[in-house]
């Protein structure tokens, strides 16, 4: 049975007999034969024909098989081309000396035909178990290229997305690993219109790409919302919504978000996740800005929370932020860096301005050589009075932050009945950044103005029906009612939105073609109704700094103010 | 909105649950809720977990079940609150009506 | 070490039977290398050249095994174990007695043909 396919075998022997007996045994074995009489016509042969397998006499005359061994070995390079010694040689010593040559097994005199094929079966089985490994090694190292390629691309792709920052201002400094997008660190920081300057450090789970994905979506989020002047509690949720809708279970962003005002030499910070970051105060003194909350993208919207902690600064004081890269610093003992070091560090600094430089030092000498000692990402952000920052693109000017606009809006006869005017004006109303906050009690106000427009104007239905529980179902039957005959009436809406830098107002005036109402006689009642309805005047009138009411009734103007607080 | 409620296995507990926007539109099926059931029950659960907004209405509509359920000595809780549907009724000082969470 | 035996047909069937029509060539060569190492021997008899007799004996040893030359083999090895071993005291009589195995072997392989 011939159960390997014909090779190529080369047989080297100086003695005519034993060659030509070689060289019939294999033939017979279905294998094409080269036959060489010394070492130098082995090794012209095998470069010649380039043979699968070498049966070698050791002792040759010209070249002997060791000799040879060596150079056919060399000439195979990354091939396996396995050496079989023929020899009578018995001692230990030259056995040895066959191995260390380049061979890997002997075949003793007298030739045996059996053994002699068990042996060509396993040589051959052992080289396509190397060139299959051989083929795999050089796949994957071509796959690793690509993985390399791919990689420097989407970096770029993120550094682009990134670059739009202002983390070249002149009161930060900043320290990112070399890959820190693959290590999931991401670092952002804008100036909103109001001049103060956010700063998010983020450090996502895993590693690879993976970890890089996330750092898109959360900069294009920040960036798009900074500069529109949405508040950082804004921000934060939109982001925690996205991260929460793309990511999958298990993979989630620690970050440490700052808001800088510097005008109020005030910060404002949210840490979820991330080993507590440091006010370095001018006198010395170390106030740490620990987690107290959950990760970005981990909780549902209604879950998360989005309340920051302040704190107030003197000019010269410096924040510091960092992944969790320092504290998880190993050094040849396997010890972490921890957060004791960092403290002591910060003890021992003698100039502020320095402390930056010392703790990367600090963190270098404590990792030792050899080791990767760029795998962190710190930031450092100085508090400055507004007149002394500098960065490319951004002028303190405080006239530019003041927003003001108006808007009319009358609803017709034919929407009555199935246009709800509501959530449309609301969406327009929460694109204002200032205003998104608050669109819980806008929605409310607008709502309680609007039905009572609609219901008691333009339909003229009394509140009075719904004193009763079977009175309550009457009203509203009737209001079907009256809602589907209706053909003429209107309901008009005003709004006029006003806001700069310290806070804003927005007055909204509502009108409708009703006969109005005895406002003077219900002025300064408490929220003290029992029945089942009128309640919702008391409510607008909490929520609004004033509630006021015109002509016959039938017109209400309701201003609702509020106070930046960052 | 939606309006769906359980009844607890001894019925003596409904809890009733309001998806979306809880205002006049849903009075006739709230009131269903807790008027048409076999037993009448001891304790009632208003869960507004999946409310996104109340109007006053609405108040008046959690009123008249109170009024349903006794008065005075009714035992109604409101729970799952979001942040704003809690302002709303704390402006109005339902929590001395109802034990709300 | 006496062995009677100077062929071990076995094995020598069994080359026939592997090497066919070039059975004879075979034997022929081998006939003629061997006589070849048998004269080389010879004349290092009177002036030992150590390693030359040591890797002709191995040579011849090896050829002799294969064909199945077992008494022939076993002279070779002693041969070069004494040359290994510089023991030169018996080494014209060791010669001597390969040269007449040589012939006794020559004999009956020619015969083994017809």
């Amino acid at each position: 049975m011939n159960d390997v396919r014909s090779l190529k075998i080369l047989v080297a022997d100086d003695t005519d007999s034993d060659r030509l007996i070689l060289e019939t045994i294999v033939r017979k074995e279905g294998h094409n034969v080269f036959a060489a009489k010394n070492g130098l016509e082995a090794i012209a042969i095998f470069k010649q024909e380039r043979p699968d397998i070498v049966l070698l006499d050791a002792l040759m005359p010209e070249l002997d098989g060791f000799d040879a061994a060596r150079q056919i070995k060399h000439l195979a390079g990354d091939e396996l081309v396995p050496i079989i010694f023929l020899t009578s040689l018995q001692d230990t010593e030259s056995l040895v000396h066959c191995l260390d040559a380049g061979g890997d097994d002997f075949l003793s005199k007298p030739y045996n035909r059996v053994i002699l094929k068990a042996k060509i079966k396993s040589f051959n089985r052992m080289r396509d178990l190397h060139n299959t490994m051989i083929r795999q090694r050089d796949e994957l190292s071509q796959h690793h290229e690509r993985l390399l390629q791919e990689q420097t691309v989407a970096k770029q792709v993120f550094d682009n997305v990134a670059h739009s920052g202002c983390l070249n201002a002149s009161n930060v400094r900043y320290f990112l690993s070399s890959l820190a997008v693959f290590n999931g660190d991401v670092v952002v920081a804008g100036v909103r219109p109001n001049g103060n300057m956010m700063v998010l450090l983020g450090d996502f789970t895993g590693h690879g790409l993976p970890a890089a994905i996330g750092a898109m979506p959360l900069a294009s989020t920040f960036y798009g919302m900074v500069h529109k002047g949405f508040s950082m509690s804004d921000v934060l949720r939109e982001i925690n919504k996205k991260l929460k809708s793309i990511l999958p279970i298990g993979l989630f962003c620690c970050a440490t978000m700052i808001d800088f005002n510097f005008r109020r030499k005030r910060i404002k910070v949210w840490n979820g996740g991330l080993p507590a970051g440091m006010i370095y105060h001018k006198n010395g003194n170390i106030t740490p800005m620990r987690s107290s909350h959950l990760p970005l993208g981990v909780l549902p919207d209604k879950n998360f929370r989005d309340d920051a902690k302040f704190y107030d600064l003197d000019v010269g004081d410096r924040v510091f932020m960092w992944s969790d890269g320092i504290h998880e610093a190993r050094n040849s003992e396997g010890e972490m860096f921890g957060e004791e070091r960092l403290l002591q560090l910060f003890a021992e600094n003698e100039s502020c301005e320095s402390a930056f430089d010392e703790i990367l030092l600090g963190v270098k000498n404590f990792i030792g050589s050899g080791e990767q000692d760029d795998d962190l990402s710190m930031i450092e952000i100085c508090m400055e009075s507004p007149e002394n920052l500098h960065h490319p693109g951004y002028s303190f000017n405080q006239q530019l932050a003041r927003v003001e606009w108006e808007m009319r809006f009358e609803v017709k006869p034919t929407s009555f009945k199935s246009f709800d005017p509501l959530p449309f004006l609301l969406n327009i109303l929460t694109e204002e950044p200032d205003l998104r906050g608050f669109s819980g009690s806008l929605y409310t106000i607008l709502a309680e103005l609007y039905s009572n427009a609609l219901e008691h104007g333009v339909l003229g239905l009394s509140g009075d029906l719904k004193k009763t529980p079977e009175g309550f179902t009457e009203y509203y039957t009737l209001r079907e009612k009256l809602l589907n005959e209706i053909t003429t009436g209107f309901v008009h809406i005003y709004f006029a939105y006003s806001s700069s830098v310290e806070g804003g107002c927005l007055t909204l005036r509502i009108e409708d073609s009703g006969k109005g109402f005895d406002y003077a006689s219900r002025q300064g009642k408490e929220l003290q109704i029992t029945g089942y309805s009128g309640r919702g005047i008391g409510i607008v009138e909490k929520l609004c700094k004033t509630v006021r009411y015109y002509d016959a009734g039938n017109k209400v103007e309701v201003v609702f103010a509020w106070v930046n607080d960052d | 909105m939606a309006i769906t409620s359980t009844v607890s296995a001894d019925g003596t507990q409904v809890t009733i649950y309001i998806q979306g926007r809880f205002d006049f539109s849903s009075h006739q099926e709230f009131r269903n809720a807790y008027e048409k059931l076999a037993k009448t029950p001891s304790r009632y659960r208003v869960d507004l977990q999946g409310t996104s907004y109340l109007d006053s209405s609405a108040l008046g509509m959690l009123l008249l079940l109170r009024d349903h359920a006794g008065g005075e000595r009714a035992d109604i809780e409101i729970v799952n609150c979001s942040q704003d549907v809690k302002k709303i009724l704390l402006i109005s000082n339902f929590e001395q009506l109802f034990s709300i969470q | 070490m006496n062995l009677t035996r100077h062929i071990d047909y076995d094995a020598l069937n069994a080359l026939k039977e592997i090497m066919e029509d070039d059975f004879g060539f075979l034997i022929e060569t081998f006939i003629e290398d061997s006589n070849d190492r048998v004269q080389k021997l010879c004349g290092l008899a009177s002036a030992p050249d150590t390693d030359a007799i040591r890797r002709i004996a191995h040579s011849f040893k090896g050829s002799c095994s294969n064909l199945g030359a077992v008494r022939l083999a076993v002279l070779c090895f002693d041969l070069e174990q004494n040359a290994l071993n510089q023991k030169f005291e018996s080494l014209p009589e060791d010669i001597a007695d390969i040269e007449q195995e040589f012939l006794i072997i020559k004999q009956m392989m020619l015969d083994f043909l017809d």
